[in-house]
């Protein structure tokens, strides 16, 4: 029973953005009603069957129930032998190269247990709150269908990850995640602002969705198979211990550390959380304040025994944690609007949860992110209140001062203006970003395309340039829009 | 040179009237976004918005064509436009193909006209423009096509075999055609004429152009969040260093260290900033240097800074509202701080442009080089698109004209000038302006036609009221007062501006900062308190103490979780808390409201105040305890003024109720824009109370009685609220009231909640979430569910669809639906002295003020987002003073798109129950209302007092107006008229059911009151 319950947390999600795709796909207009009731009914089957699940397991005692779907790509020993029995050959070309893989499992398998019944039976609630929300919010706006698409996205995405049991199945939450994010970012796409902005936040998560790509072939490579009760032993968690030895476990968990900082805004990437919030309200409550930005932090939670095994990673992951802490509660205190210092707020949680995780805890930080999250979708949601609320203060408090203490000299006069210029520019990691890795990556692929056109040009045998290359010679020419665009490829846009 | 620094900075002073006029969002300020040029027409002005503000003017012609289809816009509107417009050339003919007027017809009903060449391209691709003929071609035309393409076969000017079928020969008319059309594009004979306003071409638009990179971009992200930090309220945890300095001194101090990481234009600034912070040039001079190095010139100076300024309008608004009004924020901005701003702007503006020529047109080139190359560049593919255009339009013309290659092939190379000048003359904002006016006069002609009819029908007035009833102007009480009259015949109703002519800083008892209730134009002199009566002041001060220790706790806890420790802990422990509210809120909004209601209610000062109204004669007023009040001569004035404004000055019933009027609603940043515009944005209930006070004062009874207003025994005042969102009212003082009354008033009170229940439900049949089939009682739930919603985004629609404003008796329009589109101003001509005085000075404040309310919602309709303040999805709080779009963008002054998605956007139209000649005496002596009509701002027509007869004003004169119509619709009912529909509705004649009745109580004859007028002593309010 508990496997069929666990099949509707996961398929009502699924369900509902295939109704949703489709429909929008085919080009049949839903009418804004029908949207949301739909959004409700998956919303809240999942709930149901997630509590269940929860009671079912308070009551029998039980704490690890695995769902699997079986293996989808199964390769034994002798790979090449039974080639037929790959059923998605588009992984294939991972395998080759690992022959230390006895063999190698692509399952796609969820497991409930302490960590993710909590996870899911949370994003349940809060995305069904934001969502009835979001469905008065958004009333008549344009957007209104593609709004709650992506929002299905990123339902489904979180409770795949949330409910994974292999790190293939948490890469592909992950990533419908990270594209929800960076598509409601730029939900409004007839202004520059947010469409850049999700650009940036859509580039960031694909660097720390290699990093990803790279610890999960890299634990396959170990392991023979990505899942978490293989890596973690057969305890449920937060027991068991990884199978991993120290050494490979820093690498992976390095890997994994450089994701999560990705997805949970950590330095030095902290520079793209308040520039999420150009979306609509709903999207940057749910996405910013509660759920995506604790992604990272899950993660870690989840592989946890894997950072038990290397002292290093867990002192570098305390390290990241209380640095991102005191840069985010700098900036966060020289915000002037709402949803800004909001992320910043958020940031400071997140960063020590994170500092949590790696000191070694397991519940208190879970107990941190469920109470965060639900917290700061209250204030996230709420923020259009900001100036009633002050009023509010201000007249119960009797005058304005005292309601809006803000501190001057904060320390000596001149160390203040460098503290104060600090958290106003955020650090500057943003520009440190854009100098140290967005621009040398960009130009090294530059480079390439150069070296491989020369290289096209040389293998054809003709000392012409091929036509195609005449734009990128007009680089300079200011009325070639097309030449230019390969140029504008500045840190900005990026 | 100091002169030329004076110079430059009274520059900067007048440019900045060009600004957002828009306040600190809790006052919202409704006034004309264009204010600062109404002294010139509005349609010059609007003419050249596009340029000074890169918004539009009007809708698309798309819209207005819809609207053509739709029957919104007629015709024979458009060709009496037409007529006006082109005067005596109307029937001119152009290049002897097709009169003039004709042509223009034709390009506003048929032609689809690209405005960009992507568009142009994409036309001639997709749309087989050059395969079929335009759809709009008649058979006649096509005949005459096809044969004119015969004859030109025949005369063998076409090389190839002729077209075997029909659509072969409609494909080879069009080709050669387009050929001839083609050959004789018009040679750009005024190539100069773009290069005259080349000088205020900002480089950035060069750049941007060019190369795809805005200079702009670069600085927007430094000064949006500077500007932010410099204008804070108070949100911040810590405030900017040395701002008490100024403007310059704070930026100086923040950016005049490297900052290694900074982005690299940013690593220049320090050592250009020196200069300005030792003082040893002026924010003017450094103005100047900046302007020299981007080489414009002396002449070009001006529109150069207009253009800068207005570059982040919003911002450099709000910064201008706080240093020109610094009474109205906390933290003002000192004197020259726009100029500041400028200064830092153009200087960053210096170096974010050298930074994008220097990463695409490398290192050596300055600003005016690049200029001087990308300029050409930048005229000529507008020149060239231009060509291109024109091309396909005479293309489509000469299709539905029937002009054939034959025809096309004789025209004279004058011809062809003359085609092309006026294509190119007739241009898209011309044409968009036509059918706006078209568009704006079918309603104008209706809503005369009606008042019209209406008001050559006997006045309907009850001889003897049961009630009167005052309310504000407001467009949203003209439904309220029709179902009071309907209810009750023997109601009668006025409208005052909602600040009842009382302007007061006000602080009520549980308020810690006065606020000021009247227009923002006016400053208050008075000051009021509101006190919890003796004896109460013990619980008074205990739940002052309760709401402080609430008031402590929620400032913990919002500054606690925005930081690290104690957020953890507020987070992690009271976090699981907070879903009881999340999901209260969002999922059971009736429960939680009332929850917490009940909560603030035990909080709450206790229900028996006063205001403490009076002060003694002599005194200074001030906001202290002596100067707080009027003295009672200023009540007396006062109450005069306002009682002879609406012309009630006898037959006073039993009860007068004196209704401002708030709004309360949740989440949103935009509260005040709902609330009454006479009160700056404040709800206006106290001042509705201290009139009703200083009324039923027996004093200023007696001293009233002297000047002419006798105010029987029996007639008791009543203050009270009508909070326009959730249909409730609240009554002021009742514990004061005779028990004679009472009866009275539970009769009163009877009425008012089931009309209040009428308006909700008549209110809902615009919101498309309201279901059309709800009963009344439903309908004041629904309301009241959409106030206490954290998830709605309209709470109500304000002034919305605001269309008319009518000053005059309403015994004269009494029985009229008005669908909530007109402002309704009680006027008695008849009390009115010879030289109308009091109409004076009532549009000394309603033109103003409306106009202002319906320019604010009409432009904020044409172009939300660049008038307006776009979608309120992403909007975010600010400074504690604004909303911008997402994480950091302009500050967005205007009104929200979720509170104009359903103005019609047209000019308001004042009816005025007088004379012409009295209405241009008054527009003689007030400039601020010649402006205003003489320069179109408005419409204006005037109904004449005892006729009804009506004058229109049209280019400086009154013109008798013809009735086009002499039917009014008929309804029983208000219900009966708009029920199941949600458009907007024509206006129509309640009549109730029983005639027999109704005609009882209608005064049979001609104007009712005749009484002499005393020449009333008028108070400057």
């Amino acid at each position: 029973m508990l496997s069929i319950l666990g099949i509707i947390v996961v398929v009502a999600p699924l369900l509902l953005t295939a109704v949703l795709g489709f429909c929008m796909l085919l080009r049949i207009p839903l009418r804004e009603r029908v949207i949301s009731q739909l959004t409700a009914t998956a919303v809240v089957s999942g709930l149901l069957a997630s509590l269940t699940i929860l009671a079912v397991m308070l009551i029998s005692g039980s704490r690890h129930v695995a769902v699997s779907t079986g293996d989808w790509v199964r390769l034994p020993e002798t790979a090449a032998a039974h080639p037929g029995e790959a059923t998605a050959p588009n992984i294939h070309h991972s395998t080759p190269g690992s022959p230390a893989a006895a063999h190698f499992h692509f399952t796609i398998k969820f497991v409930f247990d302490r960590l993710s019944v909590p996870f899911v039976v949370m994003t349940f609630v809060l995305c069904g709150v934001i969502s009835a929300f979001a469905s008065r919010y958004l009333h008549r706006d344009e957007g209104f269908s593609r709004f709650f698409l992506f929002f299905s996205f990123f339902l489904t995405g979180m409770i795949l990850s949330s409910a994974a049991g292999t790190i293939e199945t948490l890469f592909f939450g992950w990533e419908l995640v990270g594209l929800s994010s960076a598509l409601l970012v730029a939900f409004f796409q007839d202004r520059r602002g947010p469409v850049q902005n999700g650009l940036r936040v859509w580039s960031i998560y694909r660097v720390a969705d290699a990093a990803f790509l790279l610890a999960a072939l890299t634990l396959h490579h170990l392991s023979g198979s990505g899942d978490f009760s293989g890596l973690a032993g057969q305890g449920a968690w937060p027991a068991g211990s990884a199978l991993v030895s120290s050494g490979p476990a820093l690498f992976v968990g390095l890997l994994l550390l450089f994701a999560a900082a990705g997805k949970s805004a950590l330095i030095p990437f902290s520079g793209w959380l308040p520039r999420a919030m150009e979306g609509p309200t709903p999207s940057s409550a749910v996405f910013y304040g509660a759920l995506s930005v604790h992604l990272g932090a899950f993660l870690l939670l989840r592989m946890g025994p894997l950072l038990e095994q290397s002292r290093l990673l867990q002192a570098l992951v305390v390290v990241l944690g209380v640095s991102t802490c005191i840069f985010a509660a700098m900036a966060a205190r020289v915000q002037s609007d709402i949803k800004s210092s909001l992320a910043f707020a958020s940031l400071i949680q997140v960063s020590l949860i994170v500092t949590e995780i790696g000191l070694g805890l397991r519940y208190i930080p879970l107990i941190h992110i469920i109470g965060h999250a639900c917290f700061r979708t209250l204030q996230l949601v709420r923020a259009p209140s900001l100036l009633k609320d002050y009023n509010a203060m201000i007249n119960a408090l009797g005058d304005h001062h005292a309601a809006t203490a803000a501190k001057v000299g904060i320390a000596a006069p001149a160390r203040e203006v460098r503290l104060y210029r600090f958290a106003f520019d955020r650090g500057n990691l943003d520009p440190l970003l854009d100098a140290y890795l967005v621009n040398p990556i960009a130009a090294a692929f530059l480079w390439s395309d150069r070296m491989e056109r020369r290289w096209t040009t040389w293998l054809a045998g003709s000392s012409e340039p091929r036509s195609d290359t005449a734009g990128e010679n007009q680089h300079n020419q200011p009325d070639n829009r097309h030449g230019t665009q390969h140029t504008t490829l500045t840190p900005k846009q990026l | 040179m100091p002169d030329i620094d004076e110079e430059v900075e009274r520059e900067v002073r007048e440019l900045a009237a060009l600004l957002p006029q828009q306040g600190p969002i809790t006052s919202f300020a409704f006034l004309n976004p264009l204010q600062g040029m109404e002294q010139s027409s509005f349609f010059e002005v609007l003419r050249q918005v596009p340029e000074i503000y890169g918004c539009e003017p009007w809708l698309s012609e798309t819209r207005y064509r819809n609207k053509l289809q739709r029957g919104r816009i007629r015709e024979s509107d458009l060709r009496e436009i037409l007529h006006e417009e082109c005067g005596s050339a109307a029937q001119d003919s152009i290049a002897g193909l097709a009169p003039l007027l004709e042509l223009r017809l034709t390009r506003l009903r048929d032609l689809i006209t690209p405005e960009t060449s992507h568009e142009l391209h994409w036309m001639i691709a997709e749309l087989d423009s050059l395969r079929r003929f335009h759809p709009a071609v008649s058979a006649t035309s096509r005949a005459a096509l096809l044969e004119s393409a015969h004859s030109w076969m025949q005369h063998s000017h076409a090389s190839g075999p002729a077209p075997a079928t029909d659509l072969g020969w409609e494909e080879a008319t069009l080709g050669w055609m387009w050929a001839i059309i083609q050959q004789n594009r018009p040679v750009n004979t005024d190539a100069a004429a773009p290069t005259a306003n080349a000088g205020s071409i900002r480089v950035r638009e060069l750049l941007l152009d060019a190369t795809g990179q805005d200079p702009d971009e670069l600085v927007t992200e430094v000064l949006v969040a500077f500007c932010a930090a410099w204008l804070d309220q108070g949100y911040a945890q810590w405030s900017l260093p040395d701002q008490e300095d100024g403007f310059l001194s704070a930026f100086c101090g923040l950016f005049r260290r490297p900052i290694a990481g900074a982005r690299r234009w940013l690593r220049e600034l320090p050592m250009a900033l020196e200069p300005l912070r030792c003082g040893r040039i002026t924010p003017a001079a450094s103005i100047l240097s900046s302007l020299k190095a981007f080489g414009v010139a002396d002449a070009d100076r001006r529109a150069w800074l207009r253009q800068t300024l207005l570059s982040l309008r919003g911002w450099a608004g709000m910064i201008w509202q706080t240093e020109s009004r610094p009474d109205r924020v906390f933290r003002a901005s000192p004197p020259g701080t726009l100029l500041q701003f400028l200064a830092i702007r153009l200087l960053l503006d210096e170096y974010a442009t050298m930074e994008v020529i220097r990463s695409h047109f490398g290192r050596q080139m300055t600003i005016q080089q690049a200029t001087a190359k990308l300029l050409p560049g930048y005229q000529q593919s507008r020149q060239r698109n231009r060509a291109a255009h024109e091309a396909f339009v005479l293309f489509q013309l000469a299709q539905i004209h029937g002009w054939g290659p034959t025809v096309l092939s004789r025209l004279t190379p004058e011809d062809w000038l003359a085609l092309h000048r006026e294509i190119r003359g007739f241009d898209g904002l011309e044409r968009r302006r036509l059918f706006h006016l078209a568009f704006e006069r079918r309603l104008l002609h209706h809503a005369l036609n009606v008042v019209h009819i209406r008001a050559s029908r006997p006045q309907i007035k009850p001889t003897l009221p049961k009630f009167q009833i005052i309310t504000c102007i407001d467009a949203r009480e003209e439904s309220f007062r029709r179902h009071l009259e309907e209810a009750c015949p023997e109601i009668e109703t006025f409208g005052n501006a909602g600040f009842f002519c009382v302007p007061m800083y006000y602080r009520g008892a549980a308020e810690a900062s006065w606020t000021a209730l009247c227009p923002v134009v006016v400053t208050p002199k008075n000051w009021i308190v509101e006190d919890v009566v003796y004896a109460l002041e013990d619980s008074h001060r205990n739940r002052a103490a309760a709401r402080r220790i609430i008031g402590r706790a929620s400032q913990g806890i919002n500054s606690g979780s925005r930081s690290s420790v104690s957020g953890a802990l507020v987070t992690a422990v009271l976090g699981p808390l907070a879903t009881i509210p999340l999901l209260g809120r969002i999922l059971f909004p009736r429960v939680a409201a009332r929850v917490n209601r009940t909560a603030r209610r035990i909080v709450a000062p206790p229900a028996i105040t006063r205001l403490r109204l009076e002060r003694a004669e002599g005194t200074a007023a001030g906001p202290h305890d002596d100067g707080i009040g009027f003295t009672l001569s200023e009540m007396v004035n006062l109450g005069e003024r306002s009682l002879r404004d609406i012309g009630l000055v006898n037959d006073f019933a039993n009860i007068v109720l004196i209704l401002g009027h708030g709004s309360v609603c949740l989440n949103n940043p935009h509260e005040s824009a709902y609330h009454c515009g006479a009160c700056s944005g404040n709800p206006g209930g106290a001042n509705a109370r201290a009139l009703a006070a200083m009324l039923n004062d027996r004093r200023v009874r007696r001293q009233l009685e002297a000047r002419g207003i006798s105010i029987p025994e029996e007639t008791w005042f009543i203050g009270g609220l009508h909070n326009t969102a959730t249909e409730e009212i609240t009554f002021f003082d009742l514990e004061l009231l005779p028990s004679s009354h009472v009866a009275h008033l539970r009769s009163l009170r009877s009425i008012l909640s089931s009309v209040l229940e009428r308006n909700a439900h008549e209110r809902c049949r615009r919101f498309e979430s309201a279901s059309l089939e709800l009963t009344p009682a439903d309908a004041l739930q629904h309301v009241q569910e959409r106030a206490e919603d954290l998830a709605q985004t309209r709470p109500e629609y304000g002034n919305c669809t605001n269309a008319m404003c009518f000053v005059g008796r309403r015994s004269r329009i009494r029985g009229l639906f008005l669908d909530r589109r007109s402002f309704l101003m009680s006027y008695d001509p008849a009390l009115d002295s010879a030289d109308s005085s009091i109409l004076a000075r009532i549009l000394a404040a309603v033109i103003p003020v409306c106009e202002g309310i319906n320019l604010l919602y009409t432009l904020s309709a044409i172009d939300n987002h660049g008038w307006g303040s776009g979608t309120k999805l992403p909007h975010n709080v600010t400074s504690l003073l604004g909303v911008m779009d997402g994480a950091a963008s302009d500050l967005r002054p205007g009104l929200p798109w979720q509170g104009v998605d359903i103005h019609e956007p047209v000019r308001l139209l004042f009816l005025i129950e007088t004379t012409p000649s009295a209405m241009l005496q008054i527009m003689e002596r007030n400039p601020s209302i010649a402006n205003i009509c003489r320069n179109g701002w408005a419409q204006l027509a005037v109904l004449d007092p005892q006729t009804s007869a009506i004058q229109r004003f049209a280019n400086g004169s009154f013109q008798p107006w013809q009735p086009d119509s002499d039917s009014l619709p008929e309804a029983h009912t208000s219900f009966d008229w708009y029920h199941g529909h949600r458009e907007h509705l024509p206006f129509a004649s309640i009549i109730p059911r029983s005639p027999a009745e109704s005609a009882s109580k209608a005064a049979a004859t001609g104007p009712v009151c005749t009484e002499t007028v005393v020449h009333g002593v008028s108070q400057p309010c």
